[in-house]
């Protein structure tokens, strides 16, 4: 899923603070999933909002609506009327959904809420890391299905850098070294030698390093 | 004026006719409110307890290895630690919230909970976000460092 | 096939001389006078002087402009060359300009972490490894292409070194590990400093029982201790490290102020030990702002004068 972290109260107040009325238009998919935007965080955002605003004496009125998915039309339109009725938008989906939303309603301001980081799984409650860092050409095969692009630092092919101490990265001991991952994969499976083979430079073309990304299905326009 | 307390409960752990005894109950006005698990109140109504003016929030919960959900009360620790820290971003004040381990066997929990929840308000003051005061009002009051009756 | 040599590191190490190489950390300025100091302390003593390339991230004269102060004073520099700070690009672009200026040998690797250093808000490149970078330098050596298979005019010839830890890493990893090094063009490596002789050893037991030796030249790194502080937070913070407990115990073991000299005991009797070493090339000394101590060391361990390599320069045109 996409991951993100709400940002905090001060800084929310400070970008809706020129509007009166602003909707708290929360998503009910990637963030929902990572407690930044769900329904139930929508909710709070608007109160604690209302709560903030109250005990600065400022008038302010904050409404809630949660929309399925803020990536895609249908189900953005869905908010037309409570969106109709405030004077800005505060969206607490990924960056792609402001912006969706941005394009369905383009006389309202729409503003993030959330601070979309990255594509992650739930690795225990709680927990959420980074795995894929969407390069475009899916290398995993190679790796023991333990991405270097996206979980060593460094982006290493040809194994780790001499950083790494007790199987953890040299950046954050909290971080496992993918390398120590990739290795100990490889060899329960028993497939080590495949780290014989030299990798060559990535072509970053596939990758956001050239430019924003399209994928087109033609056999899904009608 | 009195403080207003409100007080989330579920059967399990509390007896609310409790309230109307405690010794110091003409200087607060109790908002009870019945729940099936008070561990699985929603974060969102805590919230609305503070704009509707409390002053504090009490959830009462079953001890420690007592919840009938099992691990209820151990995660409405965790999410009231979370809404603390967020009552503190705001500027009320995450003091004001308070998780309570209560059991109907030992009314002595409750009570000393309340006590001392009475001991913060009168530190702390009335919540910035009353609407009665307003900021203004509240700030004033903080100066004398007493809460104005 | 081999190229004559333009280095005269890789002369004397075909010529079969136990080398003795140093490193110098440029300043965090643009003082030239900083690298001439250093590069006089080290000049006569060693054979080849690595110079670091923004080592710890941290922003310093660059690694070229700094080998090039280093071969004006009669030096012979190894660039160190990073691969965090610049992508193909720049990284191919600045070999072809240090080879211009005189500079012949190469040492290829990934780099520390932004976040250890002075800018750790900066955005890292990484476009390739280390070993990818090795693998470009000895195409444009050995086919005379850069990386996008242009044809160069008057490609450049470096000597291409990489490091190696030979205390880190799991063991069955360590082989494949020197194997893809060597594969990709490596022609000398320097190791992690070395305090532990015997692992040491069976590292390089390993490395010759696969046959790699032929094919690499091996320098140890040493790096005399300072202190019993130095050596405990050397054992416990720095990665892929290892420092026995006796040795902790031994510069302990001494008043502050004999420490250095302790230090520098255990690092002769270290050399001593590696000279002995079958198929180890050299020692790589690494005495990081204490580069005066390194003509001690080298002299103490009755290693000068250092020999002269006979060179085989090709001339302007070839």
């Amino acid at each position: 899923m996409i991951v993100g972290e709400q940002k905090p109260i001060s800084e929310i107040r400070e970008i809706i603070a020129p509007y009166r009325r602003v909707l708290v238009l929360g998503c009910g998919t990637c963030v929902k999933t990572c407690f930044a935007g769900g329904e139930d965080e929508t909710a709070v955002m608007a109160s604690a909002l209302r709560l903030s605003l109250k005990k600065d004496g400022l008038a302010g009125d904050i409404r809630e609506w949660t929309v399925e998915r803020q990536c895609e039309d249908e189900f953005i339109q869905e908010a037309a009327r409570p969106a109709a009725e405030c004077d800005a938008i505060l969206s607490l989906a990924c960056g792609a959904g402001v912006q969706m939303v941005a394009r369905r309603f383009p006389d309202k301001p729409v503003l993030p809420g959330v601070n979309t980081t990255f594509i992650g799984v739930l690795e225990e409650r709680g927990l959420f890391t980074e795995e894929c860092a969407g390069c475009g050409q899916c290398k995993l095969a190679l790796f023991g299905a333990v991405c270097p692009i996206a979980r060593c630092a460094k982006k290493l092919l040809n194994g780790p850098c001499g950083g790494s101490r007790d199987g953890r990265c040299e950046v954050n001991p909290d971080t496992a070294c993918a390398w120590h991952l990739i290795i100990e994969r490889l060899t329960a499976l028993g497939q080590l030698d495949n780290l014989r083979a030299y990798v060559p430079p990535t072509d970053w073309r596939t990758s956001l390093s050239g430019g924003p990304r399209k994928l087109i299905r033609e056999d899904h326009r009608i | 004026m009195k403080y207003h307390i409100s007080v989330f409960y579920c059967v399990n752990s509390f007896d609310a006719s409790m309230l109307d005894r405690l010794p110091f109950k003409d200087r607060v006005v109790f908002k009870p409110v019945k729940m099936a698990c008070s561990s699985m109140v929603k974060d969102v109504y805590l919230l609305r307890a503070f704009e509707a003016d409390a002053d504090a929030v009490v959830v009462l919960v079953c001890p420690e290895g007592h919840c009938r959900y099992v691990e209820g009360n151990l995660r409405a620790a965790k999410r009231i630690d979370w809404l603390r820290r967020l009552l503190d971003e705001i500027g009320i004040g995450g003091v004001r919230l308070v998780l309570c381990h209560a059991s109907s066997g030992r009314a002595n929990a409750a009570g000393a909970c309340f006590e001392s929840m009475l001991t913060m308000l009168e530190a702390e003051g009335f919540s910035p976000a009353r609407s009665r005061w307003g900021a203004g009002a509240a700030s004033d009051q903080r100066r004398n460092g007493k809460p104005q009756r | 096939m081999r190229t004559p040599f333009a280095s005269k590191l890789a002369a004397l190490l075909a010529q079969g001389n136990f080398v003795v190489t140093a490193e110098c950390g440029p300043p965090r300025g643009s003082d030239a006078a900083a690298v001439i100091q250093k590069g006089r302390l080290l000049k006569d003593v060693v054979d080849a002087v690595n110079v670091t390339d923004n080592q710890t991230a941290i922003v310093r004269m660059s690694s070229i402009a700094a080998c090039r102060h280093l071969l004006e004073l009669g030096l012979e520099p190894v660039m160190q060359m990073v691969t965090r700070d610049r992508n193909r690009i720049a990284l191919q672009s600045d070999i072809l300009g240090a080879y211009s200026m005189g500079i012949r040998n190469i040492l290829c690797l990934s780099g520390d972490h932004q976040s250890f250093g002075s800018q750790p808000d900066a955005m890292n490149v990484f476009d390739i490894d280390s070993m990818n970078l090795v693998h470009a330098v000895r195409r444009m050596r050995d086919n005379g292409t850069d990386m996008s298979g242009f044809a160069l005019k008057d490609s450049p010839r470096m000597f291409i070194g990489a490091a190696a830890n030979p205390f880190a890493d799991p063991f069955e990893y360590r082989v494949i590990r020197l194997a893809k090094k060597i594969d990709a063009g490596v022609d000398f490596i320097q190791t992690q400093c070395v305090y532990n002789v015997e692992r040491f050893r069976r590292w390089m037991q390993m490395a010759r029982d696969e046959g790699l030796l032929e094919d690499v030249h091996i320098l140890a790194g040493i790096t005399p201790l300072k202190s019993g502080g130095m050596a405990r937070y050397m054992a416990a913070k720095v990665a892929g490290m290892d420092v026995p407990e006796g040795l902790i115990r031994r510069m302990e073991g001494v008043d502050k102020k004999a420490a250095p000299a302790e230090g520098v005991a255990i690092a002769l009797e270290t050399i001593a030990e590696l000279r002995e070493m079958e198929g180890l090339s050299g020692i790589h000394i690494m005495a990081i702002e204490w580069e005066a101590i390194v003509g001690d060391i080298v002299r103490a361990a009755g290693l000068t004068p250092r020999p002269t390599a006979a060179l085989n320069r090709p001339a302007a045109g070839e």
